[in-house]
């Protein structure tokens, strides 16, 4: 579905990540962990089209997202941002109605439709009682299952999420990825994530989920595989300069739920 | 919930139409109901009146030109102020953001002060107001993008600058026939209105009303910011660039024939966000309609307190400042 050949970018005169391959397909969450400050973001600024890569190519469903515009790139690749500075008190059906943005015309606005498709996202992240409270009172956790919402109205077959679970308390974390397990298994959703907690693709990988981690640290991609071969205690201390331990935790159903224990930092 | 939507746009296409209305029957003139209701009569059955021309002429040149204009004014400036409140995603800003008020003040300043004839202080204001907007526009400009931040930082550097030169014209302006002139219009008034006004102001009044309200969806979509409205599949340049030059033309179209009049562009787009929520697939409808209401009411106030105008830019502000207190005190502020 989505490809990156030897991908990079860099401002003005500073490189901020070189030579990046990866591949997503149908039904797949693909993990990027990594270090604050090492691209995580600009990476997920170019596969969304806002930034223009310096080198290399993106191709979603085999186009150039070079020359796809907004309006088609929409249709293909939905949106989660980390949550956001709020300025107007919307309310929660106007906020997941904008998803619907691009399969509305310049001068139109949604239809009975269009408010159908976006009741139907809301109850996918099961806040369809939250439908006409001000998207400003919500908590955290809330307005981040309202803007998943507004990514699936976009009916897009993947969605790409920045740091989905940041500012979270431990609920709601787990409500997110819940969320999140739920739509790739049902409905062959694929997810591109960044993430600073690694534990969260152990999470999905204990839930029988397609993952791909890819450990991004000195401008590229060091490693990439599924979490228990790459998450290890000396894969974390190269990329993040700490001492881990990685433990296994034996679950009711008799699987095993692998969980990064960080210990110290690196002298 | 379908009729109730019905009822309501219903609403805000009679109501400004009553104001017009009502407005026929204010004035300093003694004209009694009755023979104003026998002029209205006898022009819509095209009937001779046996009542004096002068009576006619004050209800149909003096009266009805001048409450049309105000609507059309007020509307104009409600609309561009709720329309930049969401685009530049501050509850903050009116329609002046980008200049076009200082723009067209100094635009008919300039006018007042080489020409003595009024016909071109519009042309002359119109035409800055729309230069001024446009260099906010230009400065505002990074790469191929226009972030909020830009824009606002243009706006106020393109508005300090027309300011000094409207503070220049009024200094070297002659003290005793121009500077009034010039000061009384930088005050706003629509006491000078006549139909040859409303035709003047009202085509870009009346393109940028149907450009904003044909594109009041996307607004909400621009006010999430230009990475997530991209996301969402928006071309923000594009978009914003629509939403700019409509609310410029419609803005530029009311200062040129009535002055600058504040505070309508900022504060009936917070009107409206209490009584109908911050939607603006509703709310730019609806400050439309609040907007022409209040500029009627407020300029037929005008008219009825003293023998001499007192003008809007003055009225708006003593009338609307109480109103939004006690409305703000009411709704709570609907949300913030």
């Amino acid at each position: 579905m989505l490809e990156v050949i030897d991908a990079s970018f860099s401002y003005e005169r500073m490189d901020v990540f070189k030579n990046i391959n990866f591949r997503v397909n149908e039904g797949e969450i693909f993990c990027i962990v990594g270090p604050n400050g090492c691209g995580k973001t600009t990476l997920l600024d170019c596969l969304l089209g806002i930034l223009r890569l310096k080198r290399g190519e993106i191709l979603l469903n085999k186009r150039n997202i070079k020359t796809t515009s907004p309006g088609e790139t929409a249709k293909q690749l939905a949106y989660v941002p980390q949550l956001h500075e709020k300025t107007f008190p919307y309310s929660v059906i106007d906020i997941v109605l904008m998803g619907r943005a691009a399969h509305i015309g310049l001068f139109s606005a949604p239809s009975s439709r269009d408010v159908a498709v976006a009741e139907e996202a809301l109850e996918l992240v099961g806040l369809t009682s939250f439908k006409d409270r001000p998207y400003t009172q919500l908590s955290g956790g809330e307005a981040q299952l309202v803007l998943l919402a507004r990514a699936l109205a976009q009916k897009t077959k993947m969605i790409i999420m920045d740091e989905p679970t940041a500012h979270l308390d431990f609920k709601n974390e787990l409500t997110v990825l819940e969320t999140i397990v739920q739509l790739v298994s049902k409905t062959g959703l694929s997810i591109i994530m960044a993430t600073h907690f690694p534990n969260h693709a152990f999470y999905f990988e204990n839930n029988s989920i397609d993952i791909s981690v890819a450990l991004m640290s000195r401008m590229t991609f060091s490693a990439v595989g599924s979490p228990s071969e790459i998450l290890s205690e000396d894969n974390l201390k190269s990329i993040y300069s700490i001492n881990a331990k990685v433990v296994s935790h034996r679950m009711d159903n008799d699987s095993e739920l692998r969980q990064i224990i960080p210990i110290s930092t690196v002298a | 919930m379908a009729t109730r939507k019905k009822v309501f746009y219903i609403l805000l296409i009679l109501s400004p139409l009553a104001f017009i209305f009502l407005s026929l029957f204010v004035g300093r003139y003694p004209l009694s109901i009755s023979s104003i209701v026998n002029i209205l009569i006898c022009k819509i059955t095209a009937n001779p009146c046996n009542l004096p021309d002068q009576y006619n002429s004050i209800v149909w040149e003096i009266r009805m030109p001048r409450a049309i204009l105000g609507a059309l004014v007020g509307g104009a400036l409600a609309i561009s102020g709720a329309s930049f409140q969401g685009l530049f995603r501050n509850p903050l800003v009116s329609s002046g953001l980008l200049g076009v008020s200082s723009g067209a003040g100094f635009g008919a300043a300039l006018a007042i002060l080489l020409f003595s004839s009024t016909s071109y202080t519009y042309v002359f204001a119109f035409f800055f107001g729309g230069l001024a907007v446009l260099a906010s526009y230009l400065i505002g400009r990074t790469y191929n993008t226009t972030p909020a931040i830009m824009l606002v930082l243009g706006g106020v550097i393109v508005s300090s600058v027309f300011s000094a030169l409207i503070s220049f014209a009024k200094y070297v302006a002659d003290p005793y026939n121009q500077l009034p002139t010039i000061v009384y219009w930088l005050m706003g008034s629509l006491a000078t209105a006549r139909y040859h006004d409303i035709v003047i102001g009202g085509i870009p009044m009346a393109a940028g009303i149907s450009g904003l309200i044909a594109i009041r969806w996307r607004i909400n979509v621009l006010s999430m910011g230009d990475k997530e409205a991209r996301s969402l599949g928006i071309d923000t340049v594009v978009n914003k660039g629509i939403v700019i030059a409509c609310a410029t033309l419609a803005t530029a179209g009311a200062v040129c024939v009535s002055g600058i009049i504040g505070w309508v562009g900022l504060v009936m787009p917070h009107i409206g966000r209490m009584l109908v929520g911050n939607d603006n697939k509703v709310l730019i409808p609806a400050s439309l309609s609040l907007g022409a209401c209040f500029l009627i009411f407020v300029d037929n106030l005008g008219r009825l307190i003293t023998g001499s105008e007192i003008p809007l830019g003055i009225l708006t502000a003593l009338v609307g400042g109480p109103f939004f207190v006690y409305l703000l005190k009411k709704t709570k502020g609907g949300g913030w």
